[in-house]
């Protein structure tokens, strides 16, 4: 695998990104992210899996929760338990079953969509913001993405670069290395001067 | 029989045989189509799934347009009803009991049922949905109707049962393993209907119970990878609420028996699936 090749691999799939979604800047960590994932796994039905938080047809899990299993989730994960470390010690249920719903996809189903979505608040363990923003920046996310997907092209292009990430050996790197350099080729992107690695 | 009509003849004959091949791969296409987009969705490939039944059921539609018959016209509803597209169902299923497919009435009666029940749901009438998905699981007998029925039944029924105080809460979760248990009976070998069991176990606070449905579940097999996650949490749950409430006797053997699932699945650890990166 030679890492100058995926760099350039991963700077098309932001031309692509700047064709289709020009001013969706906020959208362009997550849909790289999430399609290298895929891309590790050979999994390339892009579309579905960006929109399947909401609108994909499966049989879902079931969301209604006990008590303890959300108490659980929310003791169990590290910086998110230091987070709410207050409402778990005093049973705070309002508190939590309402943050649930948000966090229990980004943290305890992981979905790579939605943790490329709000890697800055997770960077930041700020969780408390992504409960209260999940429901409005992800039905922004999906439409900007449905709106981009008006163009037939923007899904096989998508897919075009996940299969290059693939057979470029993508799947040799580790996850937080994929990442940063996305985030790399991101900002130098936006502020034209290279960025250390 | 002059030169000229014996070759109109001909080209007559190989135009019929020509479009009885082309309708006939339409058939044969809608099936294999509907039958690879199974094998998709068990793979966790749903969106190739979902493509796979759109073809069958475009394919389907072409075939019953040109030569309907019962076959076509089950094989559509059959890929609609994949697509959560019950009206549609419905009518397939209608026209292939016209055409002498038996259970066609009762399996358009079925998908009618669930559209009904899932347009109260977006309406808010919680309480009849629920009846009327209860109704589907006990009476329907078709399997695809009984499955998108299950998980909306479970989730609602569950969620009413969460405000109810402690007797009524405890009858009504008691009534809702009484339906999955009449559908594993049915069927044993579905892992969905054994991981809705463990959710409704767990929230009983049977966490025995729960995991060992959530081990048959992962065992059996689940078509969804959402779900299959949920699973996998359930596990690592009830795994932490057994330890830390079993006899030390009993702790051993069974930390030691969920270590040797674990390891069958590739977890990384007792309490870590593979997928997980947190």
């Amino acid at each position: 695998m030679s890492r100058e090749d995926l760099e350039k691999a991963l700077a098309r799939g932001i031309e692509i990104l700047n064709e289709f979604l020009p001013v969706k800047t906020y959208l362009y960590f997550p849909i790289l992210y999430s399609a290298c994932v895929w891309a590790v796994r050979r999994v390339f039905d892009y579309r579905e899996r960006i929109l399947a938080w909401q609108v994909w047809i499966d049989p879902d899990y079931i969301k209604t929760k006990p008590d303890e299993f959300i108490l659980h989730f929310f003791a169990t994960h590290g910086a998110l338990s230091a987070a709410y470390e207050d409402e778990i010690d005093g049973r705070d249920m309002q508190v939590l079953r309402a943050a649930f719903p948000a966090l229990y996809p980004v943290c305890g189903l992981e979905d790579a969509f939605l943790r490329g979505l709000f890697k800055a608040e997770l960077d930041a363990a700020d969780y408390r913001r992504i409960a209260a923003e999940f429901g409005e920046r992800a039905a922004a996310a999906r439409d900007a993405v449905t709106a981009a997907e008006a163009d037939g092209d923007f899904w096989k292009e998508l897919e075009a670069f996940g299969m290059e990430a693939a057979a470029l050996g993508i799947h040799l790197l580790r996850d937080a290395e994929v990442q940063d350099m996305i985030v790399r080729l991101l900002k130098e992107r936006m502020s034209g001067e290279p960025q250390a690695r | 029989m002059t030169a000229k009509t014996r070759f109109a003849a001909a080209v007559s004959a190989a135009l019929i045989l020509l479009l009885t091949a082309s309708c006939a791969s339409h058939l044969r296409q809608a099936k294999s189509a509907y039958v690879r987009g199974q094998e998709l969705a068990r793979a966790h490939r749903t969106g190739e799934a979902l493509s796979a039944y759109k073809r069958a059921a475009q394919e389907a539609g072409l075939e019953s347009r040109r030569n309907p018959s019962a076959q076509a016209f089950m094989v559509k509803g059959m890929a609609e009803a994949s697509l959560e597209l019950w009206r549609d169902a419905e009518a397939s299923f209608l026209a292939a009991f016209g055409l002498g497919f038996e259970p066609g009435r009762a399996w358009a009666s079925d998908a009618s049922l669930l559209g009904l029940a899932v347009s109260f749901e977006e309406l808010g009438l919680g309480d009849s949905a629920t009846g009327v998905y209860e109704r589907l699981l006990a009476k329907s007998s078709y399997e695809p109707v009984r499955m998108a029925a299950v998980q909306r039944y479970v989730d609602l029924a569950a969620a009413r049962a969460l405000t109810l105080a402690p007797v009524e809460k405890s009858r009504a979760l008691a009534r809702i393993v009484t339906a999955i248990d009449k559908l594993e009976a049915n069927n044993y070998a579905c892992g969905l209907y054994h991981y809705y069991h463990g959710q409704v176990e767990s929230h009983r606070g049977d966490y025995r119970r729960s995991y060992e449905e959530c081990v048959i579940a992962r065992e059996l097999g689940l078509p969804y990878e959402k779900v299959l996650r949920d699973n996998d949490n359930q596990i690592v749950f009830c795994y932490d609420r057994l330890v830390s409430s079993l006899p030390e006797a009993e702790r051993g053997a069974f930390s030691e028996a969920h270590g040797a699932w674990a390891a069958k699945w590739g977890w990384k650890d007792a309490r870590t699936p593979g997928w997980k990166k947190d």
